[in-house]
């Protein structure tokens, strides 16, 4: 490939459908290889890493990451979730769209935080998150996606209406 | 086949390094699909889900069929439900869901990174109230057997779908894309619709200006056109 066409990937936006395309493909390699794509497993097990790295062993008295979640750095689903902040900062920086937003508001600094708090409460209780319910468990016709699919609906739809509220105030 | 967790992890950043790629060019966000079709009206995000989705299904279950891939296998329950309903609140508060948090970050955005490290002190709080006693526990609800405490009905999955009916599971898979793909078609023709109520509108507005246009223009004679402009306001 020429520099000049190179260039063109960062120039352009890739259409959505095409860009998703290409990841259904590559999510399909990846569910014969190891698994189907997941985030909220390895962020699961970031939050025990870095849990542990505070508390010592003091951790293994929490059941949840003696019997659920052992801390453990060979964890697969943490690169993949490591692996899209490092594309996302090349396809950034590459495309001269790496700036430093800050919320300015603090409507919108306590909504993150909230919205934060919610995201990571409910993968837990769930044992999934968004990612494995349309990406890995619904492709795979698993009940607990349907399951989750009506949940994160109603859920989105809720918090669509507190986040109109919140904006128009 | 079988990987050592090293190359697994390989395999995972080599994965993920171009999903955050691609999402980060094309702008695409799982929230967005949800968030704009139900606040806007507005379906880029939503399409480009359908279609992700269609694609996997068919690939997921024909593997399956053949005894292939690694389908997942956990606890199946209410707690999904509630679970996920609790997280598509905090995603549309946040603006960002796991991908766009961590892609988001990527890109610089402060808000995002704030998202992400309190997306982990909820994961650690919930940590703390986490019981394997309430915890529906996977053998009983991943056996194929009907089981309602675990909303199980006997088909747990494409793969027990197979088992139990002995019809290979990319036939279930092929209708689930057939019914995804049913979404995609009312949402393209809802689409055109809307474009052509808009356009309509346009028009509209536009004939109204100028006919105002022609008959200011007419008295003075300067503009040639005033015949076109008045047929064509004449058709409308």
């Amino acid at each position: 490939m020429r520099q000049g066409e190179a260039m063109q990937l960062f120039k352009k936006t890739i259409d959505p459908i095409v860009a998703l395309s290409i990841i259904a493909l590559l999510d399909i390699f990846l569910f014969l290889v190891v698994g189907a794509w997941t985030v909220g497993g390895g962020e699961t097990m970031i939050t025990g890493l870095v849990a542990k790295l505070f508390m010592g062993d003091q951790i293994y008295r929490i059941p949840f990451w003696k019997f659920a979640f052992e801390p453990t750095p060979y964890y697969w689903k943490i690169y993949i979730s490591l692996g899209m902040f490092f594309g996302a900062i090349v396809a950034a920086v590459g495309s001269k769209e790496f700036y430093w937003r800050v919320p300015r508001h603090l409507s919108e600094w306590i909504m993150i935080t909230i919205g934060g708090l919610l995201m990571g409460i409910g993968i837990r209780l769930a044992f999934v998150c968004n990612v494995s319910t349309f990406f890995g468990l619904t492709p795979e016709m698993n009940l607990g996606g349907y399951l989750s699919v009506s949940g994160i609906i109603v859920g989105a739809w809720v918090g669509s209406l507190i986040y109109k509220r919140v904006m128009e105030a | 086949m079988e990987m050592s967790s090293l190359t697994q992890c390989l395999a995972a950043f080599l994965f993920g390094s171009v999903v955050g790629f691609l999402v980060q060019r094309s702008r695409f966000c799982n929230t967005a699909a949800l968030r704009d079709a139900m606040l806007f009206k507005s379906y880029r995000n939503t399409k480009a889900l359908l279609v992700c989705m269609m694609i996997l299904t068919i690939g997921f279950t024909a593997f399956i069929s053949v005894g292939g891939g690694h389908p997942m296998h956990f606890e199946v329950g209410l707690n999904q439900v509630i679970g996920l309903f609790l997280f598509g609140i905090g995603m549309v508060l946040a603006g960002a869901c796991t991908v766009s948090t961590w892609v988001k970050s990527g890109e610089g955005n402060v808000g995002a990174m704030w998202a992400l490290l309190f997306t982990f002190i909820g994961m650690f709080l919930f940590s703390l109230f986490w019981s394997s006693t309430w915890w529906p526990p996977a053998p009983q609800t991943m056996t194929g057997g009907v089981d309602l405490a675990g909303l199980q009905l006997g088909f747990a999955n494409a793969q027990t779908l197979q088992q139990q009916t002995g019809i290979p599971a990319i036939f279930f898979g092929l209708i689930q894309s057939l019914v995804l793909g049913g979404i995609y078609y009312a949402i393209v023709r809802k689409e055109r619709a809307m474009a052509a109520a808009r356009e309509a509108a346009v028009r509209a507005a536009e004939q109204t200006a100028k006919t105002a246009s022609a008959t200011i223009a007419s008295p003075t004679g300067a503009e040639g056109d005033d015949t076109d402009t008045l047929a064509t306001a004449g058709k409308g």
